[in-house]
This record gives C-alpha cells, structure tokens and sequence, in this order.
C-alpha cells in the first residue's frame, strides 16, 4: 500500500474494484466503515455481489477481465470533464514530458511491436530528450506529443457508452461511479482504490494498477491521507515476504536480482542503477551500489572484500523467467530431481493443477514443510493414480504456526509488527528458522568436505546463536545493518559492530553490512522498533508513529510530498500528512519522503523519489506489454475485442481465443471469509468445516433455470483443462452480463477446497489456464471460460 | 407486576446489522470460549452461506442470511440470532425450580443442576432461543449464558469481543445512547428503530439494521414484558381462590349443616322411638 489500514478512515470516496475486503480483510474493513460513518461512499466494483458490495453505497457489475476498459473510461471522464487536479498533475507527474516522436499507437499496438517474439522494442517510447540531458517539458500540457495529450488521445476512445459494451455494466451505474469518484480530483477531496488478486490475477494483471496509478496521479490522490493505491495483501506476511526477495527476480529490499550478464558488481551496478540529470530529482535508486555492497557483506561476512567484489561472483545469475508458471513448465517436462515446498500447496493453489500433479509424479524427492497434511505432500494419493507408479521420496517436516515462534509480520500497509512466541510447537514441529538454519549447517558440514564450487556455501556468514534455533533478534538485527568497521560520518563516530540507525548511513564501500535496505532502522542500537505498542497520535491522523515500525523510515504514508503545494502547505489543511514549518525549518507530521525543503526553495526534491525522474510516470515504457494501459480480453473471452482487433494482450506468447460456441460461461475464481488460500488450515478447523462444509459454485437464478439446476444440487463444471463437481448455489447476487446482443452467463468457484483432509472437494483450479501476466506472470486465475452440467461427475 | 430493578447498567450488546458482514467469527469465539462441539453440515441450510440449520444444543449463536432481490436491488443481508437476555425474561418467569436468573450484571444465566428438563421454558420464550438437549439420556437445556464469566472478571463477552465491526458492549443505556445517535448521523442507512428497546419488555440485546425487522428474520414480538401476560391470570388467582373456593366451602357447609341437622333429627326419633319402647313394655 501506498497508504495504510488506519489511513483508509479518512478517505472521502472508496473504490473497491479486484477486491473483496469485507470478505477477506473482515478486522481492517472496520477502517472502511469508519471513513463511511465521517461521510464518505463505498464503490463496489465486481462481477458479483459481495459481503462488500452488500455494505457499499455504489455497486457496479463488471465483467471479470474488463478493468483497464472501465478505468480507461474513469481516466477519459476526469478528462474530458477537467475534473483533474492541475498543480499536481503538472508538478508532479510527467504529464508535460514529451515523447519521442516515433511514438505511435495504432489498432491496439504501439510503436516496436515485434509480431515474431511477440515483443516491444521500446526505444520509441523514450521522452524527448534536450541538450541539459533532461526530458523536454511544455507545461501548458498542449503539446501533441506530451504524456498528457497522449493520455487524452489514448482514452478518448474509451467513451462511457464503449466502456459498458464492453464491461457489460449498466450506464447509469457507471456513471455513478465516474461522477462519484472523478469528484475527488477536487483538492482537499480524497479518493482511495482498494484491489488484491481480482486485479492483479490476470494476463493484463500489471497494466490494471497501471490504470489505477494513472487515474489517482490525475485526481491528485497519491501521497495524501484517505488517498492512495492500496494493495490487499493475502496472506498476514505475504509483504514481509516480498520485501525478502520470495520473487525470483529480487533481492532484499526490491533490489533486481542479477542476470547472466551482470558479469561482475561494476556491471551489476551500472546496469541496475538508474541515472539522471535532473538536479531536482533525489533518484533514490541511485543508491543501489551501497544497498547491493550491504547485502553482500550481510551474506558472506568478512570472506567479502573490495578485492573479490564484496563475492558478487557467489551470487546465482538468472538467465530467465523462473517464474512459477515457468517452474510447473519445466517439472512437466522432467526438468527437476527434487521440490521443496516451505507452507505452499500447488497441486490446489496453482493453475491447471491436473498438469502440476503429472509434473510432481516426475519428481525423486520432495521435501514439504507444513502444519497439516496438505495435499501436494501427498499428491501420490490423489484419486486416479496408483502410488505403486510414483517413485517420488517424500519428506513431510512439521512447521510450528505463527504463534508457536517470534519474528516479524509486515502487514499491507508496510507495517512490521513484532510477534513473540506464545507456546512452545506441538510434537516435532519447528518453526521455518530451525528447518533452514539445519539446512545450511549440514550443507556447510557436507561442502567443506566436497563440491563442484563449495566456496558460496563455506564462506557464507552464519552465526545466529547457539541456540536450538537461530536467535530471530540477531537475524532482525543483521537485516537493520550493522558497521563493519569503526567509521565516521558526518561528525559522528560509529564502532564496528553498532546498528546502522538508517539507510542513509550505508555505505558501497564494505563499511556496512545489511540483510534488507528498506528495513535498516527497525532494529537500531535503542532497539526493537517493531516491537513497540505506543498508542500516542498527536496528529490524530492514526498514523501512531510510536506502534511497531513501518519501512521505510517509519514513514506511513509514501509519496507524502506530493500531499502539499510548491511551497509545502498541505492540499488538505484538515488533514495533513506533513507540513512545512518555515520556523524550524523541518517537517511537522508523518516522516517526510526526503527532509529536503519545499520545491519553491532551493535545494528541494521533487515528490516521486524512487523514479530517476522525480515525478510519477503516468507514462511508463518500463513493461513489457505497453507504457499506457490497454484493454485486451482474458485468454478464454466470450466476446472479440470491441476496442481493437488485437484480441489479447500482444507480449503473450500465444494469442488468446474467443468462444463463439455459446456452450460456455465467464468463470472466476473467488475466496469466502470461512475458508483460506487452498484450505490446508482451514479445512481442518471444525468450527470453519461447520460454516462452509463442501465445495460450491455460485450461479445464477437464470442459469439455474436454463439447466434445470436446483439449489444445493451436485452439477459438473467443465473447461478445457478438465472437470470438477461442486453443489451448486443458486443465487440473485450473479446476473449473467451483457455481451454485444446476447447475455453471458457467469459462474464463481471458491478455490479452497482439495482432495485431502476432513473436508474434502473438488479443487476449482482444475479448471484454470497456465498463462499469466507478461510482467509478473501471475496467472490468470480470474477470467476463464466454463461448461455446466447438471448432475456430479459420476452421473 | 413490574420490576423495581433498574435495568440502565446491565450489560447489554449492541448489534449494527448495517455494520455486520456475517463473517461468524462470533459463532466461533462463542464454540471456542464454551468449547462447544462443530456441527455436522452439508452444504448450507438457508440464504447464503448459513450454517448450521439453527441453534441448537451446540449452537448458542447464529448468523442467519439474507440474499434476495427487492426491487431491483441485490439485498445481502446478515442477523445475529442470540438469546436477548430480556430484562424480565420469560423462561424465568415459568421455570418452575428457578434454573433461570436475571443477573444484576445483565446476562440471563441458566443452572443446569437446577433443570428438571421440563421444556416450560422452550415454550415460553417469544424467540424460541433455549434448545434441548436431544442427544443426552438426562437432557437439560442449553443457551447463550452472557459469558457471565466474562463479563464478571471485567471482559467483554466472546462475541462482542471478536467481532470488528458490528457488536459493542457497554451500559444498557450507554448503548442505547449510541443506537440512538447512529440513527440521528446517518437516517437514511437506518431503519429509525432500534429492536430490543422495548420488545418484550426491553432486553439486553438491541439492534440496528438497514432492512425492515421482519425482512431480516426477526420475530414480532410484543412490548409487554412476557411476565406481565401471566401475571394477567396469576394475580386473579387469590382472588378466584378465595371467593370461589369461599363460595364453593360456604356451600358446601350449607349441604353439609342440612345433612348434620337432618342426621341429628333422624338420630333424636330414634332416641325418642326406643324410650316410648322401653317406656311400653314396663
């Protein structure tokens, strides 16, 4: 999240569009309710609707992969209306850059589409460039080839009436909805977008935010209190594990994690460092030698030295997507000896999982850590196979649960909430630390003896105590960072050994360690900020600086320079995020994006510091399948695309397919608050089992009728991957959708039942496709086609 | 009869069913702090997603659901049915042994070693709230206790305590004031009534909804205290035994005297008879 929880409370105008937060988000919804009780309006966006929608003010049916079309009209409306916030828009965004005149769209391409590798060579999506080397401006946003004309010429197509062709909303909805939201482009108004995985859970997952950002930089919502993009994250420390480099192409901190051709640290660096020539912009990124440097010495210690690049060559070098739907890929194909799975379920929580179980009979070991039985650990007991066939080794280890161990939850709004341990682990249950920790201590045993190249292993720093299990505050306090050497900066002396009091302090010369950049100044020398339970908010802003820590800097809401004018007076003055005290000189309110004085003055910084250019791109040529959101339909559509006649999203490596068959239904997948992820927790709780006993698929009265369908009865549901059965829930909240002149019906499956356990079901995403968003490949879970049969499986 | 007992500082809940987004955590932390037993259950049994089909021995709390269509809008709606922990609750009132008691702290609390398992109670409670013990050979009956445990040892009762949006528990007037402001802020997400003010005399359950009471599934029910209708024919009861069983007695010494006199007559000719005998034959 850009903003927080607690944020939230001071929003005017609520969009809740891809998410679901009454259903699963019940305790921090308790902050949207807050907001509606001081005035403001909840919009529900959804194809059905929801526990949310039943508590909204404004309910918009949308058709499930039709976002960027119903954005794109938002965008269009605040345009068109001028109901855009100027001051913010030109000072702050790149609204009044200019792009390369080779720039063109053109029947839902743009510019450098390469048909053959399905992909964009971007070079004509680059700013004008002058002779300062600094991108070319016309502030009065009139030039045609300024970001902003751009964007008015891109969604001008995108008219209201267009827009719910193709969403299949109704008008006066929709228009609801542009009038209500569009209305906080006001100043002193706030709106927030609320979204999860209906957002982001397609194959134009990563342009879908785009088109929030866009939106909420042209209403001046980023950086202010009630505003924001705000990510609902799934799981309590799915956050935390992003921040810790769970993605294949990170590092710690969001740091990029090195490809083939980074050859050594200095090619890392100038690869990955972005530069620029803008005195105004603080380009936070520019700092990546010193974070890079940190974590190295965080990893090998004192065996990392100026003369072997900090062991740089120790780090593995992807050469690709090692992305899990390329991971599934490559293990159908035989390509893995053994699986590790550390609190994950694939053979439930992964698309086509039919696929992912023939890819898991490959395997010759697998190791799953977990608190139940899930059932990819025992996926050679799946109904169909014979385990005689299946020669896989299977280590079960039991994991301890959030409360059997301490550590750190980092919850969606950034913030890192201490937990101490409150009993000891059942049986031989042990937390994630001990099973890692006895993983590298035999293979440090195993690779002093032997080994093709041991030194990464052998030399790796790793000493958290002699405990039975590693001392989790050592860790904390390695990944705050700590001096490697006695060092003065800036008249202050620091002994080897202290905590580095903040990311400023780190250094690309090997004088600082650091485990995670973005977390230096959680565990500083006064000690655990994440574990500190203040209640005091003298701003009463709910930030409550003094509960837990928030990265980075304890700052709650990121982008806050942005929340005032040039000369540091906030938009809001009811609710400030900070302001500027010309008395003190410093910053009253929340931390400061940067302590640097107003853009008026001298030796200011622009607000969007993690951009090389300072401000917000509502242009953005760094994807891979567009610098403009587009709408594409899903890879399984009932209808063609009515924008353009590139039918689905160009960077894919496979075009997507329309059914003109009539015998399929829009499909999504969903979540009910009873049950969560892939059940494996849950479906062994027996008062959750009592709530929500068996697998369903919510339909409508229409569709109901049509089949003969009774409510509570056993149907089939069928896609081209395969079949499932569920009872079916026959309900009012579903109505098919509009689709040119025909209804489209639409069904929904909760995706948390599997094969194993007290409460058994079938698995929704045996229906699923294997494809996913060209940036981040998250797959598509969220838009696919279906067949219902009346009766189960057997009939 | 009326109660002298001031009601304003029990403990009561109160529910915004506008606030509610039938999550059950209440139904849980209700199983959980009385560690009752899951149901079993297939499917759902009603609207949405409800389970299971009704409180029960095992069930003290349910969500009850609403999913239906009112012209042309979606209605999905959510009611907490509980016990209502009446100011003169009528299970007390019948129980013939006093297994029921309106606590000074509020909660209705029941004594099981008191129960005969007479079923007055089932009867007489206008929200059908006490269940039996079905499954037992010597049954008693089981409701909500009010977490009187709880609220003693200065907690909040498991559901009020779980639940992040809908339920607050304080003073009986206390949360009549807040019902009471929530419908002035914001009228028209109101229905302008809170349930529980003065049904069945005023409980300590009061609620705000957005829907019409009967809509959500909520009982009719009257505003007398439901003691007071027994009261109706029990104050009589003196009255009725003392005329007519003074009447009926009076009568039935009037017969009797008669008899007595008649007896005695009967009884002085006989007298008389043997003497003029005896007199004859001297």
């Amino acid at each position: 999240m850009t903003n927080h929880w607690i944020d939230i409370q001071h929003a005017d105008v609520i969009m809740c569009i891809g998410s679901n937060p009454a259903e699963n988000h019940p305790i921090s919804f308790h902050w949207v309710e807050k907001a509606m009780d001081n005035g403001g309006k909840l919009i529900s966006v959804d194809p059905r609707y929801t526990r949310t929608s039943s508590k909204s003010d404004i309910y918009a049916q949308l058709r499930p992969g039709t976002d960027i079309a119903f954005i794109g009209g938002l965008i269009n409306y605040a345009l068109q209306n001028n109901s855009i916030h100027s001051e913010y828009v030109v000072n702050y965004t790149n609204a009044a850059f200019l792009v390369d005149e080779k720039f063109a769209f053109n029947d839902g391409l743009f510019s450098g589409y390469d048909r053959g590798n399905t992909s964009y060579d971007n070079s004509s999506w680059a700013y004008q460039m002058g002779k300062d080397g600094l991108p070319i401006r016309d502030n009065s946003l009139e030039h045609p080839q300024s970001v902003y004309q751009l964007l008015k010429r891109q969604y001008a197509r995108y008219t209201a009436e267009k827009v719910c062709e193709i969403t299949g909303t109704a008008i006066q909805d929709y228009l609801n909805v542009a009038r209500t939201f569009c209305s906080t482009g006001r100043v002193g108004k706030a709106a927030t977008i609320m979204y999860a995985m209906g957002t982001t859970q397609h194959t134009v997952g990563t342009q879908n935010v785009r088109s929030y950002s866009i939106l909420q930089l042209l209403l001046g919502n980023i950086g202010i209190a009630g505003g924001g993009i705000n990510a609902l994250r799934g799981e309590s420390n799915v956050q935390g594990s992003t921040d810790y480099a769970l993605l294949f192409d990170s590092l710690p901190g969001y740091l990029k994690c090195p490809t083939y051709d980074n050859r050594d640290l200095a090619a890392y660096n100038d690869k990955w460092t972005p530069k620029t020539k803008d005195p105004k912009s603080a380009n936070w990124w520019s700092n990546t030698p010193k974070y890079i440097t940190s974590l190295l010495k965080a990893y090998w210690g004192d065996a990392a030295t100026v003369e072997n690049d900090f062991c740089y060559d120790y780090l593995p070098k992807r050469s690709g997507n090692y992305s899990f739907l390329k991971l599934m890929e490559r293990l159908q194909g035989g390509g893995f000896e053994g699986l590790v799975l550390m609190g994950t379920n694939p053979i439930v929580g992964g698309p086509d999982v039919r696929s992912i179980a023939l890819g898991l009979d490959n395997l010759n070991w697998m190791v799953a850590a977990d608190l139940w039985e899930t059932e990819t650990s025992v996926f050679w007991k799946r109904p169909g196979v014979d385990p005689g066939k299946i020669d896989t080794e299977v280590f079960l280890l039991p994991a301890a649960s959030s409360v059997e161990k301490s550590g750190s939850i980092s919850n969606s709004g950034r913030w890192a909430q201490w937990r101490y341990k409150a009993v000891d682990p059942p049986g031989d249950a042990e937390g994630d630390a001990f099973i890692v920790d006895q993983w590298v201590k035999q293979l440090k045993k195993l690779y002093a003896k032997e080994g093709v190249f041991p030194d990464p292993i052998v030399d790796l720093a790793w000493d958290y105590g002699d405990g039975h299990e590693p001392d989790i505050d050592m860790v904390a306090r390695e990944c705050n960072g700590q001096f490697t050497r006695d060092i003065e900066i800036d008249g202050k002396t620091f002994k080897q050994g202290q905590q580095v009091p903040s990311f400023a302090s780190l250094k690309a010369d090997g004088s600082t360690l650091c485990g995670n950049w973005i977390y230096c100044g959680s565990y500083p020398e006064e000690g655990n900020m994440m574990q500190r339970r203040g209640t005091e908010d003298p701003g009463g802003m709910g930030s409550y600086h003094e509960w837990a820590w928030s990265w980075p800097v304890n700052r709650r809401i990121v982008y806050n320079r942005a929340s005032v004018d040039l000369n540091g007076r906030p938009w809001n003055p009811q609710k400030p995020v900070i302001s500027w005290n010309a008395i003190t000189r410093k910053w009253d309110g929340d931390v400061p994006d940067g302590a640097w004085p107003p853009m008026s003055e001298d030796g200011s910084r622009s607000p969007f510091i993690m951009n090389a250019e300072g401000i917000a791109r509502l242009f953005a040529a760094g994807l891979a399948d567009g610098p403009v959101p587009e709408h594409y339909e899903p890879m399984e559509s009932p209808m063609a695309n009515l924008m353009s006649n590139q039918q689905s999203n160009p960077a894919l490596d496979r075009p997507g397919r329309v059914d003109k068959s009539g015998l399929y239904y829009i499909a999504t997948t969903c979540r009910v608050s009873e049950h969560w992820q892939s059940g494996t927790m849950t479906r062994n709780l027996p008062w959750l089992v009592e709530l929500v006993p068996d697998m369903f698929v919510e339909m409508s009265e229409g569709l109901a009728k049509e089949k003969g369908i009774n409510d509570g009865e056993m149907v089939t549901i069928i896609s081209k991957r395969g079949s499932i059965q569920a009872r079916a829930l026959v309900t009012s909240r579903l109505k098919p959708f509009r689709v040119g002149d025909k209804l489209v019906e639409q069904i929904a499956l909760p995706w948390h039942f599997g094969f194993n356990g007290p409460a058994k079901g079938d698995s929704a995403n045996v229906l699923t496709e294997a494809i996913g968003d060209p940036n981040t490949h998250i797959p598509e879970y969220k838009a696919f086609m279906c067949n219902i049969k009346k009766g189960g499986l057997t009939a | 009869m009326s109660s002298n007992r001031d009601f304003s500082r029990d403990g009561t809940f109160l529910i915004d069913l506008t606030k509610c987004t039938g999550c059950r955590a209440c139904q849980v932390a209700c199983k959980q702090w009385n560690q009752l037993p899951a149901e079993h259950t297939e499917f759902f049994s009603g609207e949405g997603y409800q389970n299971p089909s009704a409180m029960s021995e095992y069930t003290y709390t349910r969500i009850k659901f609403r999913d239906y269509q009112k012209n042309g809008q979606h209605e999905f709606a959510f009611y907490k049915e509980m016990c209502m922990h009446c100011n003169e609750p009528a299970c007390a009132s019948v129980c013939p042994v006093g297994a029921f008691e309106k606590t000074k702290e509020g909660p209705v609390f029941y004594k099981d070693n008191r129960c005969i398992g007479c079923r007055f109670c089932m009867i007489a409670c206008p929200f059908g709230v006490p269940k039996y013990e079905w499954s037992k050979a010597l049954p008693l009956v089981r409701k909500c206790t009010g977490c009187l445990e709880r609220v003693r040892e200065g907690l909040h009762p498991a559901c009020a305590t779980t639940c992040p949006t809908a339920i607050t528990y304080g003073p009986r007037d206390e949360m009549i004031e807040l019902g009471k402001k929530r419908l002035f802020k914001n009228p028209e997400r109101y229905v302008q009534k809170a349930y529980g003010y003065t049904e069945a005399g005023g409980t300590s359950v009061i609620y705000l909804t957005a829907l019409p009471f009967e809509e959500l599934g909520f009982k009719q029910v009257t505003k007398r205290a439901l003691p007071e209708y027994t009261w109706e024919a029990l104050r009589l009861v003196p009255g009725i035994f003392l005329t007519v069983g003074g009447g009926l007695s009076g009568l039935a010494w009037i017969t009797h005297r008669r008899e007595r006199l008649r007896e005695e007559l009967e009884k002085e000719r006989a007298a008389l008879a043997a003497e003029e005998e005896k007199e004859g034959r001297e």
